[in-house]
């Protein structure tokens, strides 16, 4: 399903895309393909507009889709920052819009001419097409161009970037599919001559854009705000965020934004239930009412995970090793365990999904992602490791694996298939917090140490942030990110 | 990985020949000093400080074993810890106690944001985990041992049976014994004054 975000951004380019028609290149292309450069041919004509169109669609898909790959590239631990000054960027070119205020900076450049002449009709539209697409390789007609570079960095998605490139192509060509067919019969040409002579309907396009930016920045200023609660520990589930501040009690976020102190901490949330830890007893409710409907004495515990089948605790010991076990919500019954007694700090917070919970088992010899079906009793290993990496933070839905990968030179987020490693991507990937030394002593020649050394990152400090608690939805990836004073911890949200 | 120039591969083939470096300092310096190269003699077969190559002790352009930290300083069972001060650190190279917990600067152990201790991680022999970082299997044949900083210091090589050394380039015979060649370097400090 399209955010709203995706969604206003690409009814904006779709604008923006059209109000492109009164440039000179614009005026241009309806010609040169309306008249087929004197071929009398209709079929000359369709063939032009078809590669046109696919050029401008492909020009859109690049610039636009290109700008969003690069921020998804510089990711980082933006923190609601660069959403911000996307939103800042988008308001301030819905403002000139709306006002239709001079374009700044123009591009005074024209696609070439001479490729008229010297190309096949349908090969010079296509590379036409590309170029009007690109968007700021001739004329820009409106604010929202510059500020639809900006969301779609801002954005940071790939496929969000894609469509604003899309629609902004297709807009590019909707104008010279609606006139240049009827160009030889006249009735094209009074429309053009129409477009010419009323610079109001393209004003009234750029307010149209105006509203579409207002919209993007009312969105992405609340990606922007909702990027970094405060806490750690999330769980997701449609629109539900909780989450666990560094003192006091569970929150809850709903879709609107409306935020909400919960009865107890460690709170876990499904796409149904909530759930919390008060006094050694786990409480189950209804969302949205938050009526009671099944509570569970477990003793001391400090880490839930909740689905609407299950509830997973990792429960303490009194001489400090800690269990991870599961209640069936369907059939309560006394608790499944998928793990015993393990010194703490080795298993990790679990994550649910149906019946299916998954930890990490950390020691010094090996660190593995493990998955336990709660019904059946199957175990299945998911990642692991015995030397140079150590995992940690899975969360899993509908099988798709969320989960840390950490090795000496840096701290990966990554999502893939539960079932193989092989397509994992890197969501989020930041330096190790280790102080690390060049590799060699000062005061003696230098030779290859090019393993002691990190790809792009040398001695020193290391980073300040570490990741920790993950969180997935159907749209969005939570991720904790951890400074120096965890008390500071934070929540980002990154398209999924 | 900087090309070496004929000078460093002609000392490294001359080493190559044999498995016992205690002669080698001897004939190669000889062959060496014939050969009229008396900068490369020093660089080849050092006697001072300054002829080491990325660490005190280390001869030869064979390079560091991949260590969490950087130096490739590990304790007697081979396993890494920070140069700088020799405290045990995991393969992430987080410094950490008896137990395998990551710990800060005071040997406190290291938290979540919610209290929970730190995850362990692996720790791994720096000569194995070098060899399994490159497919291939390792171990420590012989050893030497110089005087640096004050302190006996054991120079080990990381051996297995590959031509081709963590540089790139052709592996050396070293302390390795049995056809292996040194993959990598790595050294451990003794307790002894010197």
């Amino acid at each position: 399903m399209l955010s709203g975000l995706a969604l206003s951004a690409m009814l904006t380019a779709l604008v923006a895309g059209i109000a492109g028609a009164w440039s000179p290149c614009g005026f241009s292309m309806v010609d040169t393909i309306g008249t087929a450069l004197g071929d009398a041919r209709r079929p000359a004509t369709f063939v032009a507009c078809t590669t046109f169109t696919a050029g401008a669609v492909l020009g859109g898909a690049l610039t636009f889709g290109g700008l969003a790959s690069v921020g998804e590239l510089i990711g980082g631990p933006a923190g609601g920052v660069r959403e911000a000054l996307g939103a800042g960027l988008a308001l301030a070119a819905a403002i000139a819009d709306w006002r239709g205020v001079r374009i700044a900076p123009q591009i005074r450049r024209q696609v070439p001419e001479r490729w008229r002449w010297t190309m096949p009709l349908p090969l010079a539209c296509g590379l036409y097409g590309i170029l009007l697409g690109l968007g700021f390789t001739t004329f820009v007609l409106a604010f929202a161009v510059w500020a639809l570079a900006g969301i779609s960095l801002a954005a940071a998605s790939p496929s969000v970037g894609l469509l604003i490139g899309l629609a902004f192509g297709v807009g590019r060509a909707l104008p010279v599919l609606w006139m240049a067919p009827g160009m030889r019969s006249g009735e094209g040409g009074q429309r053009l001559e129409e477009m010419a002579a009323e610079p109001r309907l393209w004003l009234g396009l750029r307010r149209l854009d105006a509203l579409g930016l207002g919209l993007c920045a009312l969105f992405l200023s609340g990606t922007a705000a909702a990027a970094a609660p405060l806490g750690s520990d999330p769980s997701a589930a449609g629109e539900q965020l909780v989450w666990q501040p560094p003192r006091g009690p569970g929150v809850l976020r709903v879709g609107s934004g409306r935020t909400l102190t919960l009865p107890g901490s460690y709170p876990a949330v499904s796409r149904s239930s909530i759930a919390w830890l008060q006094n050694g007893v786990i409480t189950v409710a209804r969302q949205g009412t938050l009526a009671v409907t099944a509570s569970f004495s477990v003793g001391q515990a400090n880490a839930l995970a909740l689905s609407d089948e299950w509830v997973v605790y990792r429960g303490q010991a009194t001489g400090g090793s800690e269990s991870l076990a599961g209640i069936s919500l369907i059939n309560p019954s006394g608790p499944r365990y998928a793990m015993r007694s393990r010194p703490a700090g080795q298993i990790g917070r679990p994550g649910l999904d149906g019946s299916t919970v998954v930890f990490t088992l950390n020691t010094s010899r090996r660190s593995a992602i493990e998955a336990m079906n709660l019904v059946t009793g199957a175990r299945r290993l998911l990642r692991a490791a015995e030397s140079g990496a150590a995992f940690a933070n899975p969360s899993l839905l509908h099988g798709r694996l969320l989960y840390e990968r950490i090795d000496r030179c840096a701290q990966q987020l990554r999502i893939g298939s539960m079932d193989s490693a092989t397509h994992d991507r890197v969501l989020l990937s930041l330096p190790s917090t280790v102080r690390r030394d060049p590799g060699y002593q000062p005061g003696y020649e230098h030779n290859w140490n090019g393993a002691s050394l990190c790809p792009g990152g040398g001695a020193g400090g290391g980073g300040t942030i570490r990741l920790g608690a993950t969180a997935i939805d159907a749209s969005a990836v939570f991720v904790t990110e951890i400074p120096q004073n965890a008390r500071d911890a934070q929540i980002l949200t990154l398209p999924g | 990985m900087p090309p070496e120039d004929g000078a460093e591969h002609f000392a490294d083939a001359v080493l190559r020949q044999s498995s016992r470096r205690g002669f080698l300092e001897w004939a190669g310096g000889a062959l060496i000093a014939l050969a009229g190269g008396s900068a490369a003699a020093r660089m080849v077969l050092p006697d001072d400080a300054e002829a080491y190559t990325n660490f005190c002790g280390h001869t030869y352009t064979t390079g560091n074993c991949p260590h969490p930290t950087g130096l490739p300083r590990v304790d007697r069972y081979s396993y890494p810890l920070r140069a700088g001060d020799g405290h045990p650190v995991d393969d992430l190279g987080r410094p950490i106690n008896a137990q395998g917990y990551p710990v800060d600067a005071r040997g406190n152990v290291l938290r979540e944001a919610d209290g929970e201790p730190l995850s362990p991680a692996p720790r791994s022999k720096v000569c194995t985990a070098a060899g399994a970082e490159h497919g291939l299997k390792l171990q420590i044949d012989g050893s030497w041992y110089r005087c640096c900083g004050g302190r006996v210091r054991r120079l080990m090589d990381c051996c297995g049976y590959t031509s081709r050394r963590i540089n790139g380039d052709s592996a050396l015979v070293g302390y390795c014994y049995s056809g292996r060649n040194v993959f990598c370097v790595q050294y451990y400090e003794t307790n002894i004054p010197c």
